[in-house]
């Protein structure tokens, strides 16, 4: 048998294809390390707040558009592709976005499966509102607390703190990054935060009417008394025992404003207002929803100037 | 008293112009055998304002109405075509089509502009409740112009039922005018209960058009106001009630109807009382055989009847468990009223008195939370103290609840009695 043997030229030539070889190797995984993380949130809030935290390094999309209620939405084809690309889901949590569940099944993308580092439920560590147990109560349906969470801007602290985490965890190069944006945002939140509570303390205490219980948390921080709902079940119009009762409560508390969501019935709440005096105010639960509300922090201020100028309009007639 | 009066007085008003105009339409639509035709023109309605909306034209404004009712328009046109060609299809099938695919296209439509959403259920979900002056002011001339057009064109309308397309489209054309905005007020439902109920009550009672109105604007008008009423007294939605009644109006009508029309009133009655008594004993064989088959599984006749007369209890619990019960009943209210008085706390806490922080509302909820979980874990001491007392009486308990089903059953006594008289 021959002993093998290499002349000069193929020696050079095998050197070429051994940097080809190690170069194309080398090459995805360079890649992925410049590649965008790819995450998908179930609401505009929660993909606002996680472009806020991850700026260029993620790439995040919402699953439900502004302006539809998540709580109503309906799974379209596309979101299974999504999921199926992306390296992190991130969602309300507290019953809010149950779809989500049966998605993930269908999705079957290991790397979101409750658990993994690639499931973020940005309720951790939240102080929920409305906790009832598994017997539901009056008041709002989600025995396991009130999910509107997110409409407390204080809350915008504890929720990108388990994106931070979450983030970190997937991406360790990027940790400082992330913790460097968070922190800027929230000093801007910090200020933003004494504006609006300066200009709603003028309120503190003042009573309100809503459509539907998904104030409690904007109405605790602001220190304003959500004393009533229009629409106590989801999809159950009000009887008119209740709408009554309301008018009267409307009456002896001096109710100026109710507040609704550009997707509830005008009519009912106009109806009210028309029999009280009171204003209606239109306020946004989620990003998107008004044009005004472009992203988390227009969000809360749209709500602010809103509620301030309903208060407001009362006051001075 | 006088807010009820005060709420319910607008309400009725409206009501009683839909009954007005329904139920005369209602006859023509029995008539031409299209029951549904008043969803597919409302639906084809909420179809044309939502193409307005995503033309960017305001929610109620002129524009949007006019894409209403030009769509409108366009179901009848094809509904009034249709009903001389329709020869192996029956025009009910073609109703659907516009329903279905109307609705289908409106949900596409939306998709593309969420905020949609609200107006096209706005067109399609009104709630006779919140009616206001305005509405009214806008519905009644309408409504009486329909009416007196109707009532100037009689002769074609109602001689040519179906045979000329054109007067098939005059007949449509008002028709959807007037559903589109009856059905903005009051919500399909409602307006579908309208629409057919008092119709077929007067035609049920009539055989001249006249007197048929007149018998379904009373009954329309009586419903109505036995609705509203019931709606306030015992805080229920008032669309869904009204329909309720309207539909108990329909079934008395039809209990009475074989009296209403003469000759062997005692054969019927005795008719109608073996029909009711066959169904109690078979409601009350289904429980027996149920309670002796799985006596833990649920026993709603038993359970409704321990409801109304809770002593019945007694009969199959001893006295442990009778107390076991009471205890856990005592517990769950005991519970339940402290879990209340901390949500009150609470929510009082975010307004009022000293703000909690998010430790201390954390460590409220988990209270509250306690106390709801200890109130269904009594809630579930109830339960089974009562299903394990019933297993053990369901022999005695199923054989009684069987001789009253056959004492009820009809037929039961006499045979018995001619077996003996036979022997």
């Amino acid at each position: 048998m021959q002993p093998l043997s290499f002349s000069g030229a193929d020696m050079r030539t095998l050197a070429l294809i051994a940097w080809f070889v190690a170069v194309l190797m080398a090459a995805p995984g360079a890649a992925l390390a410049q590649a965008k993380l790819r995450l998908v949130a179930t609401t505009p809030d929660l993909a606002s707040l996680a472009e806020v935290v991850g700026g260029e390094r993620v790439s995040v999309s919402s699953i439900v558009p502004p302006g539809l209620d998540p709580e109503e939405y309906q799974p379209r084809p596309r979101d299974l592709e999504r999921l199926r690309g992306a390296d992190a889901v991130i969602r309300i949590g507290v019953d809010y976005d149950l779809w989500l569940d049966r998605l993930l099944v269908q999705a079957q993308n290991a790397a979101l499966a409750r658990g993994a580092p690639g499931y973020i439920d940005a309720s951790v560590a939240i102080a929920l509102l409305d906790v009832r147990g598994a017997a539901v109560g009056p008041g709002h349906p989600h025995g396991s607390g009130n999910p509107h969470y997110w409409l407390d801007p204080a809350n915008a602290e504890i929720v990108t703190g388990n994106l931070l985490e979450a983030l970190a965890r997937l991406d360790p190069p990027g940790a400082k990054h992330y913790e460097r944006r968070r922190i800027v945002f929230l000093d801007r939140l910090e200020a933003k935060r004494r504006e609006w509570q300066q200009a709603l303390a003028p309120y503190q205490g003042q009573a309100l009417i809503a459509y539907h219980n998904n104030w409690a948390y904007l109405a605790r921080r602001f220190r304003l008394n959500l004393a009533g709902f229009i629409e106590i079940k989801p999809g159950v119009p009000p009887s008119p025992a209740h709408l009554a009762g309301l008018a009267r409560t409307m009456r002896e508390k001096d109710i100026a404003i109710i507040v609704r969501q550009p997707h509830e019935p005008a009519k009912n709440t106009e109806f009210l207002a028309s029999r009280s005096g009171a204003a209606v105010v239109v306020l946004a639960a989620s990003v998107g929803a008004v044009p005004d509300a472009r992203d988390y922090i227009g969000l809360i201020d749209y709500n602010v100037k809103a509620l301030a100028a309903g208060f407001s309009r009362r006051r001075n007639p | 008293m006088s807010d009820a009066i005060a709420l319910l007085a607008l309400p009725f008003v409206a009501a009683l112009c839909l009954v007005g105009i329904h139920a005369y339409l209602g006859i023509q639509v029995l008539r031409r055998n299209v029951i549904f035709v008043d969803l597919a023109l409302a639906q084809m309605a909420a179809l044309g304002a939502t193409v307005a909306f995503m033309l960017g034209h305001p929610a109620l404004g002129a524009a949007t109405y006019a894409y209403s009712f030009g769509f409108t328009l366009l179901a009848a046109l094809l509904l009034a075509f249709t009903r001389a060609w329709s020869g192996r299809i029956p025009q009910e099938a073609l109703i659907g089509v516009i329903y279905v695919v109307a609705a289908a296209a409106a949900i596409l439509l939306i998709d593309r502009a969420p905020q949609g959403a609200e107006h096209l259920k706005q067109i399609l979900t009104g709630t006779i409740l919140t009616v206001g002056w305005g509405d009214l002011a806008l519905i009644a001339p309408l409504y009486l112009t329909v009416a007196v057009a109707h009532w100037l064109l009689r002769n074609s309308l109602l001689a040519t039922t179906g045979s000329d397309w054109r007067w098939e489209f005059v007949f449509y054309a008002s028709f959807g005018l007037v559903v589109t905005s009856s059905v903005a007020l009051a919500g399909v439902l409602l307006v579908f209960s309208f629409l057919i109920i008092p119709a077929a009550i007067g035609v049920l009672y009539a055989e001249r058009l006249s007197r048929q109105l007149l018998i379904g604007w009373i009954c329309g008008a009586a419903a109505s106001a036995v609705g509203l009423a019931a709606s306030y007294a015992w805080d229920l939605p008032t669309g869904a009630t009204i329909v309720c009644a309207f539909g108990l109006a329909l079934a008395l009508a039809g209990i009475a109807h074989p009296f209403a029309r003469g000759g062997g009133h005692a054969r019927t009655a005795r008719h109608m009382l073996s029909v009711a008594r066959w169904c109690a004993a078979l409601a009350l064989f289904a429980s027996a055989a149920g309670l002796m088959l799985a006596p833990r599984a649920d026993q709603p006749l038993l359970d409704a009847a321990e409801l109304a007369l809770p002593a019945l209890r007694g009969l199959y619990m001893n006295a442990s468990e009778d107390g076991l019960y009471r205890d856990a009943a005592a517990y769950a209210d005991r519970y339940q009223r402290a879990a209340e008085q901390l949500n009150e706390r609470e929510a009082r806490s975010r307004f009022d008195s000293k703000p909690l922080d998010d430790y201390e509302l954390a460590r409220l909820s988990s209270f509250i939370k306690s106390y709801n979980e200890m109130r269904r874990g009594e809630e579930f001491v109830m339960r089974e103290v009562r299903s394990r007392a019933r297993a053990r009486a369901r022999w005695i308990g199923g054989a009684l609840e069987m001789v009253l089903a056959l004492l009820l059953a009809p037929g039961f006594f006499t045979r018995v009695r001619s077996r003996l008289r036979w022997r």
